[in-house]
C-alpha cells in the first residue's frame, strides 16, 4: 500500500490540530502569567496581553517561597531516583537471569503489586512511618524508592534484559566477573534505554507526588513543590496570573529532564526495530 | 561448569533480589493485611488507649447502616445521624468516583487509541509530534490541574469565551428558527456546577492520557504490515482491515489499558482535593478524598477509613478480575 501524499498531507494536519490541542491549556496559561491582574478579570480581555509582563514570573518567586519548595523537591528526587533504578535494575536482574526457589512466586508477586491500589496502602503506611518517627521528615518518601522502586520498573528492566543475548554475561561470567560487575558493566550500559525510562518515570513520580507529601509534611519550609503550588490556591487565589506563572514554573524541570531523556529512550525505539 | 554457574547464581542472586522482596514484603503485603485488621477497628491513630476491637461494624455502618450492628465502646460521630441506610457520604463518594471512571476510562481509551492510529505512520518529524503527544502525561499534576481550573473558569477562563464566540458565530442561523437565537443558551460552569463538574474533570483526564497511547503504538507496530497489504488486495476496506486485523491484534493492549486505567481513575485524589468547592454540591467528592478525609481530618477515624480502603480494594480487585477473566472472550492472542 502506497501512502498516497493527499493521506499524508491529511495526516500532517490531523496530527498538528491535535498538538495544538494539547499544548492548547499550557499556551493559555502562558499569556495570563504575562498579563496584568486588571486586563485578567475583564470582560473585554484581549486574547494576548497588550504588555508583555515577566515581571509576574518575579513575583509568583516571591509571593511564597517558591526557590525554596523546587530545592525541596530536588533533593527528594535526587535522592529518589537513584535507588528507584538501582534497585529495579537488580531485581530485574534477577527475574531476567538468576533461578532461585519459589521464583514462580515473586513473579506473581511482582503482578500483584502492580494492581494493589495506592489508597489502600496509605494509611497502614502512615501509622508504620509514624511508628518508626518519620513523620515530617522525607524518608517516607524517599525510603521506598529504595526498595524495588515501583513494580512497573522492575517488569521495565525485566523484559529489556531479557532482549539482551546470554552470551555476553556468559563471556563475563567465564572471565571471573561477578553479577554486580555483570550487570553495571555489562547489561546496564546496554540497557541505557530501560534507565532512560525508569529515571524520568520515577522522576516524574516523585516530582508530582502529591498525596504523600501532604500526608507527612506538615512545615511550608519543607513542602516540595507540588505541595508548594496550593498555597497559591489559598493565599492569592485572585492573583490568577501568579498562580498560572508559578506552575509554568513547577513544570519547567520536567519538561527539561523530559526533553534530555526522551532522546535516549527514542533511539532505543528506532534500533530495535531495524 | 554449570553447577557452579548455579551456585554462585542462587547465592548472590538473594542480595539482587533483597530490596525487591523487602519493599514487597513491607510496604505491600503487611500493610495490606494491617489494613484489613485496621478495619476491624476504632483507632484514632494516637495510643493503644484509643484503640478498640469493633469486629464488622464498620462494615456494617458502610454498607448497610448501623442500625442492627453490634455497637463498640466507642460510639461513632455518624452513628446517630442515618439508620438503616449505608454511610450516605461513603455511598455518594462511591457513587461519584464509579461514575467518573465509567466516563473517564472509556473516553480516555478510546482517544488514546485514536491518537494512536495517528502517530503509526512512517512519516518524516513523527518523532516530534509522539514526544509533543506524551507531554501532557507527564506533566499531568498539581500544576496542571491548577492550569485547567483557570481554562475552565466559567466567567472568564479561554474555554467558555471560546464557546461564546461558537454561539456568536451560529447565532444568525439559530435566529432563523428561535426568536431569542443563541441569546438565551447557557455557558456551562464547569467546576462551578453540580452538572459540569464531572464532565469537567473527566476532560482533564482525559488530557493527561499519554501513557495508554504509547501502549497502544508499540502494539499497532507489532501488526504486520503484509495481512494488512493481503486484505486490501482481496477487497477489504479501511473499515474492515481495522476491525478485523488490526483490533483484533490490539486486544491484549485494550485489556491492560482498561484494568491499569480503571485502577488509576478509581483512585485519582488529586482533581478531588484541589478542585473541591461548594458549588458542586460534592459533586467531586471521590472515594479517594473522602478515606483522606475520614482518616486524616478530626475526629481521625484510621480504622473506618481502612474498611473504606478494604472495600474500594475487594471492589477493584474484582472488577480487575472480572475484565482479565473475560479475556478469553475477547482478548486475541497469538500462538
Amino acid at each position: 500500500m502506497r501512502v498516497s501524499s493527499t493521506a499524508s498531507v491529511l495526516r500532517y494536519a490531523a496530527l498538528i490540530a491535535v498538538a495544538l490541542l494539547l499544548a492548547a491549556p499550557l499556551l493559555a496559561a502562558f499569556t495570563i502569567a504575562l498579563s496584568p491582574i486588571e486586563e485578567v478579570y475583564s470582560t473585554t480581555r484581549p486574547t494576548f496581553p497588550t504588555s508583555l509582563h515577566w515581571s509576574n514570573f518575579f513575583d509568583a518567586i516571591e509571593k511564597v517561597p517558591f526557590l525554596r519548595f523546587i530545592a525541596n523537591s530536588m533533593l527528594i528526587v535526587m535522592f529518589a531516583v537513584p535507588g528507584a533504578i538501582l534497585t529495579s535494575a537488580m531485581a530485574g536482574y534477577a527475574f531476567a537471569r538468576l533461578q532461585w526457589k519459589g521464583k514462580k512466586a515473586c513473579v506473581l508477586f511482582l503482578f500483584c503489586s502492580l494492581v494493589v491500589p495506592a489508597q489502600v496502602l496509605l494509611i497502614p503506611h502512615f501509622v508504620l512511618f509514624s511508628w518508626l518517627g518519620w513523620v515530617n521528615t522525607y524518608k517516607p518518601l524517599i525510603v521506598p524508592a529504595w526498595l524495588g522502586g515501583g513494580a512497573f520498573n522492575v517488569f521495565l528492566f525485566w523484559q529489556f534484559f531479557r532482549t539482551i543475548p546470554r552470551d555476553y554475561d556468559d563471556a563475563a561470567r567465564l572471565d571471573g566477573a561477578s553479577h554486580w560487575f555483570i550487570l553495571t558493566r555489562v547489561m546496564l550500559p546496554i540497557a541505557k534505554p530501560a534507565v532512560a525510562a525508569t529515571c524520568l518515570l520515577s522522576f516524574v513520580y516523585h516530582w508530582q507526588e502529591f498525596q504523600k507529601p501532604l500526608i507527612y509534611l506538615s512545615d511550608f519550609r519543607t513542602y516540595p513543590v507540588a505541595l508548594g503550588l496550593r498555597m497559591y490556591q489559598a493565599t492569592g487565589g485572585s492573583w490568577i496570573n501568579l498562580v498560572m506563572a508559578a506552575s509554568l514554573l513547577a513544570l519547567v524541570p520536567i519538561l527539561v529532564v523530559f526533553l534530555c531523556l526522551q532522546r535516549h529512550i527514542d533511539t532505543a525505539k528506532r534500533e530495535s526495530k531495524t | 561448569m554449570k553447577p557452579t554457574l548455579q551456585r554462585t547464581s542462587s547465592r548472590s542472586g538473594s542480595l539482587f533480589l533483597l530490596p525487591w522482596l523487602i519493599g514487597v514484603a513491607v510496604l505491600v503485603f503487611a500493610p495490606l493485611m494491617f489494613a484489613w485488621v485496621l478495619s476491624f477497628v476504632e483507632w484514632d491513630g494516637s495510643s493503644q488507649q484509643h484503640l478498640s476491637w469493633v469486629g464488622s461494624q464498620h462494615y456494617c455502618e458502610l454498607l448497610l447502616g448501623d442500625a442492627e450492628s453490634p455497637r463498640g465502646p466507642i460510639a461513632s460521630p455518624s452513628s446517630s445521624a442515618s439508620d438503616q441506610q449505608a454511610d450516605p457520604m461513603f455511598y455518594k463518594a462511591m457513587r461519584n468516583s464509579v461514575t467518573f471512571s465509567l466516563f473517564a476510562v472509556p473516553l480516555s481509551l478510546f482517544s488514546a487509541f485514536a491518537l494512536a492510529m495517528l502517530l503509526n505512520a512512517p512519516l518524516r518529524g513523527i518523532a516530534w509530534f509522539r514526544s509533543l503527544f506524551y507531554m501532557p502525561h507527564v506533566l499531568g499534576g498539581v500544576a496542571t490541574v491548577l492550569i485547567w481550573s483557570w481554562v475552565l473558569n466559567p466567567a472568564f477562563g479561554p474555554l467558555n469565551s471560546i464557546i461564546q464566540t461558537a454561539y456568536d458565530v451560529i447565532d444568525p442561523v439559530v435566529r432563523l428558527f428561535h426568536k431569542s437565537g443563541t441569546a438565551a443558551w447557557p455557558l456551562p460552569g464547569w467546576l462551578m456546577s453540580k452538572t459540569w463538574c464531572k464532565p469537567a474533570v473527566v476532560l482533564i483526564h482525559v488530557w493527561t492520557t499519554g501513557g495508554a497511547v504509547f501502549i497502544f503504538l508499540a502494539a499497532l507496530q507489532r501488526v504486520d504490515p503484509d495481512t494488512h497489504l493481503a486484505a486490501h488486495l482481496d477487497g477489504a476496506n479501511a473499515w474492515q482491515r481495522l476491525r478485523l486485523i488490526t483490533l483484533p491484534q490490539l486486544t491484549p493492549a485494550i485489556l491492560f489499558n482498561l484494568i491499569t486505567g480503571l485502577v488509576a481513575s478509581m483512585q485519582s485524589f488529586n482533581y478531588a482535593y484541589l478542585l473541591y468547592n461548594r458549588a458542586q454540591e460534592d459533586g467531586l467528592l471521590f472515594v479517594s478524598l473522602q478515606i483522606y478525609r475520614t482518616a486524616f481530618e478530626p475526629p481521625y477515624r484510621l480504622g473506618y477509613a481502612s474498611a473504606m480502603a478494604c472495600i474500594l480494594f475487594v471492589l477493584l480487585l474484582g472488577v480487575s478480575l472480572f475484565a482479565f477473566w473475560s479475556r478469553r472472550i475477547w482478548v486475541h492472542y497469538e500462538s
